[in-house]
């Protein structure tokens, strides 16, 4: 107990030791020299302290910084200072996560032992709800980059950028002891460490490996996120040998030395994680001649040999960081619900103006300055609208890539070679679209890789190039955002899917045309694949597209031509936010009918309608017949019109499935905010939410799909 | 539930009177409620109300309450008390009912506000037992102020957001049967 005491104490006080250190390395780039000492005199106190602490190793650490900084010019060595006090601070955190799970102290041993260790962060939720956030971020741009990566071998920019990432996580996850995931990132970092020294070279395999990790990671994070990072399996052992061939292999054939200078010749390429390397020098004590040659390659802490090795630093430390950070663009995070508010609030703003605006226009003279005014106040709400609304997007870019990923893993698996084309990565789109988009195209590759492309031979044996091409597009259309996956493997497979669905009694044997062959891919449970896999078979694909699609207000269509490949088209609107909505009159009550699933409208004669036991009314059109639902009884309203040929029926389509909507009248066209019903009024049949309408009430926006259900 | 609310509204008067303090008057016919201030966001004239479909009685519909969709109760419905035309005095006051995450605005139709009136403890007087036919669990006590009785409302139970769902899911399957 007294120990543990002692030991808490003694752990603070490092702690403040490191951090002061950091602070004081990180605080400008000149260092003078009475600081330089200050900071010399405060390494010495480490080894101290922590062996007062009973923390061996860190002593070591500690002792073996000190004698390199001892002698040695520190303002020069200001980036690499910085890099080792970062590693100290990161060791620190690591050590005393240990210490309160005892472990072995050396380094190589724990990082052995990954797998057995599962200790929970015990730091501010909030702090490690950001953490999640981040490092998700990180994460995502890793993937990007690796791909980017793969594509361009010796691409230093994005080794970096990935290494940074890593090392971000990392540092992140030490400093609120996720100690598996540290460790983990630590790993990835050092192999990425030969990679952006260009010691092993990045090939795909090594592609691989990060991607992999980067999943792993990932997989962290929801566990994190889900309050138990434990519950992630213990596939990182694997993984870390994967991750130790990979360097191993790579750094092989033993290429000499890139950032070497003259005065280092030889330079050992063992796969030793970065941190090590403090150990090494500690080594390099008790065999100084063969150690500084080894100590050479990480820059940081070789700052043993004064003159030629402080050059080497200066040019490894990376400026192509800085740079990169500089061409980021500056973004701030803001809470969603605040952009709601003033979404809210512009939106009032609109009403109230054009309240104003009719009032004045009705009165003024026409070239008077007021009616100048309102009319330039106008343009500037507006614009405020508009910009408001541009807040919520994101560029889908992001989406495609990962989207391109998941395209390059399924080709490797089903040895097919494809190549992903991006177009329109800029599209911006709302990042609630985004997300929810990224099933529906998970999907629709996985369907277009599986089906739709040929295996190089047969490709060949069809005059093809044995390269197939997935494209992905995106544009803008008016107001909606069209998303385009397009392949040119055979197409969709007629006779194929015809016999499918006879099988599964899905149609009778009525001629049927290209659309509802088309249709039939997307009715649930349906499947063209001979045998189940992994990837696709069990036919819960095109269905699961269509009904994303469907709650996003969008639509997806498919053309196919065989031998020449297939495209899908998703359609959707900008945000989830606005839709298009047709305002239509029952009784004295309006409603919206979201655009999207509008496909007619007209008013039919007496004789196209018939009822059903003097129930179900049913109207012919088109050579169908359509069920027809009273909006008036749905909803109980007074005073509606109940002939059908005085009112108006629209055609609605939910699912593929279509019906008739009987409403009085149609009031117009018109761009609606959704809004929330609010607690308890959510989950009210038949009404998905709420719009302020233009004189300021609030006008109910229909579900189409439930109404249909229901009725 | 249930029994919690039953265990609350007959054990021993409540520790360190978290029931006095200022309460906004407002009438329904010719009973006089108190509802605690602090729980009152605004009060507002009656604004056009758009109905809801497959909704209790008492859920008048929603309004606009700048640029947000705002649910508005009937609380003579709610009451079961008879329903009377609206009067100039006819208003809403919109309160902050305690949510699950977040305090949930929901409007209030009543007959008319009076005032805001401060309440000691010792003018509460616990609300009596009616028998069964009378649910009183949403009173928080009875006070007399100047020879006149005041009902003082726990409006969070009066109007409970999870009893709504209950009801709307009622509704709903109620109205599903008919058809």
């Amino acid at each position: 107990m007294a120990e543990t005491l002692r030991n808490e104490s003694v752990e603070c006080e490092l702690r403040q030791l490191v951090d002061e250190l950091a602070a004081r390395s990180m605080s400008d780039l000149q260092v003078d020299a009475a600081e330089a000492r200050i900071i010399c005199e405060r390494f010495a106190m480490l080894p101290r302290l922590a062996a007062e602490a009973d923390l061996g190793e860190l002593s070591e650490l500690g002792q073996s910084l000190l004698k390199v900084l001892e002698g040695a010019d520190v303002t020069r060595f200001v980036p690499s200072l910085r890099d080792a006090v970062t590693q100290m601070q990161e060791r620190v955190e690591a050590v005393f996560q240990e210490h309160k799970a005892p472990a072995d102290t050396r380094a190589v041993d724990r990082i052995e032992g990954i797998a057995t260790d599962e200790d929970m962060s015990l730091a501010d939720p909030s702090l490690v709800a950001d953490f999640v956030v981040e490092s998700r971020e990180h994460l995502v741009a890793a993937e990007e980059q690796a791909l980017a990566l793969e594509k361009v071998p010796d691409d230093a920019e994005a080794i970096n950028a990935l290494f940074r990432a890593f090392h971000s996580i990392k540092g992140l996850a030490a400093f609120l002891g996720f100690d598996r995931v540290y460790r983990f990132a630590h790993e990835v970092e050092t192999l990425l460490d030969y990679a952006r020294n260009r010691e092993i070279v990045v090939t795909s395999s090594v592609v691989d490996v990060i991607l992999a990790s980067a999943d792993f990671l990932s997989r962290c994070m929801d566990a994190i996120q889900g309050g138990d990072l434990s519950t992630v399996p213990s596939i990182e052992q694997p993984l870390v040998e994967r991750i130790r061939k990979t360097i191993e292999e790579g750094t092989k054939p033993p290429e000499s030395c890139v950032i070497a200078s003259e005065a280092a010749p030889a330079i050992e390429t063992t796969p030793v994680p970065q941190l090590l390397e403090i150990e090494k020098i500690e080594q390099a004590e008790v065999a100084p001649v063969q150690s500084a040659a080894k100590s050479e390659r990480p820059a940081q802490i070789a700052v043993k040999a004064p003159q030629a090795r402080s050059e080497a630093i200066e040019i490894s430390a990376p400026p192509a960081e800085a740079k990169a950070q500089g061409a980021e663009r500056y973004s701030i995070r803001v809470e969603t619900t605040k952009l709601d508010y003033l979404m809210d609030m512009v939106g009032e703003l609109v009403i109230a103006q054009s309240l104003v605006r009719t009032e004045i226009l009705d009165q003024a003279n026409p070239n008077s300055n007021l009616t100048r005014s309102i009319t330039q106040l106008t343009q500037i709400t507006s614009d405020v609208q508009r910009t408001t609304l541009s807040m919520r997007m994101i560029p889908i870019g992001q989406l495609m890539r990962r989207t391109a990923r998941i395209v390059r893993d399924l080709a490797r698996k089903f040895g097919k070679q494809v190549e992903v084309s991006l177009e329109g990565e800029d599209t911006e789109v709302d990042k609630t679209i985004a997300e929810e988009l990224a099933d529906p195209l998970m999907h629709i590759v996985r369907n277009a890789i599986d089906h739709g492309i040929e295996s190089p031979e047969q490709r060949l044996a069809a005059g093809k190039n044995p390269l197939a091409r997935i494209c992905l597009s995106a544009s803008h259309e008016g107001s909606q955002i069209v998303v385009q996956v397009s392949d040119d493997g055979k197409g969709l497979d007629r006779s194929k899917i015809l016999k499918k669905a006879r099988e599964r009694n899905l149609v009778s044997d009525v001629q049927l045309t290209d659309a509802d062959i088309v249709e039939l891919i997307f009715s649930p449970g349906f499947s063209t694949a001979d045998q189940v896999t992994d990837v696709s078979g069990r036919g819960v694909g095109m269905d699961v597209v269509r009904r994303h699609v469907e709650k996003l207000r969008g639509r997806v269509d498919v053309e196919s031509r065989p031998g020449a490949g297939t495209r899908f088209m998703i359609r959707l609107p900008l945000t989830r936010a606005i839709i298009d909505g047709l305002v239509v009159k029952v009784g004295d009550s309006r409603y919206v009918i979201p655009l999207s699933s509008v496909r007619e409208i007209f008013r039919p004669v007496e004789s196209s309608v018939s009822t059903v036991q003097a129930k179900g009314e049913l109207v012919l059109l088109h050579d169908r017949l359509l069920p027809i639902v009273r909006l008036h009884r749905e909803f109980s309203i007074a005073s509606a019109v109940t002939d059908p040929c005085a009112a108006v029926l629209i055609v609605a389509e939910s699912e593929g499935r279509q019906f008739c909507l009987m409403v009085d009248d149609l009031i117009g066209k018109q761009e609606v905010v959704v809004k929330n019903l609010g607690c308890f009024l959510e989950s009210t049949p038949g009404v998905s939410g709420g719009t302020i309408l233009g004189d300021g009430r609030v006008g109910l926006i229909l579900d189409v799909q439930r109404i249909e259900v229901r009725a | 539930m249930q029994s919690e609310y039953a265990l609350v509204s007959k054990s021993a008067p409540l520790p360190a009177s978290p029931r006095a303090g200022k309460y906004l008057v407002f009438h329904l016919g010719r009973e006089h409620f108190g509802i605690r201030v602090l729980k009152v966001r605004e009060i507002m004239g009656l604004q056009d109300i758009t109905a809801v479909p497959h909704t209790p009685a008492f859920v008048k519909g929603v309004f606009n309450l700048r640029g947000k969709v705002i649910p508005v109760i009937d609380l003579r419905r709610r009451f079961q008390m008879p329903e009377i035309e609206y009067s100039p005095r006819t208003c809403i006051i919109v309160v902050s009912l305690s949510g699950a995450d977040e305090p949930v605005p929901m409007g209030l139709v009543v007959d008319g506000v009076a005032e805001v009136i401060n309440i000691a403890e010792s003018d509460i007087e616990a609300t009596p037992a009616f028998g069964n036919e009378l649910d009183t669990s949403y009173l928080l006590g009875i006070a007399k102020i100047r020879g006149e009785v005041r009902l003082l409302l726990d409006i969070d139970r009066a109007l409970n957001v999870s009893q709504f769902e209950a009801l709307t899911k009622f509704a709903n399957t109620a109205s599903s049967e008919v058809m």
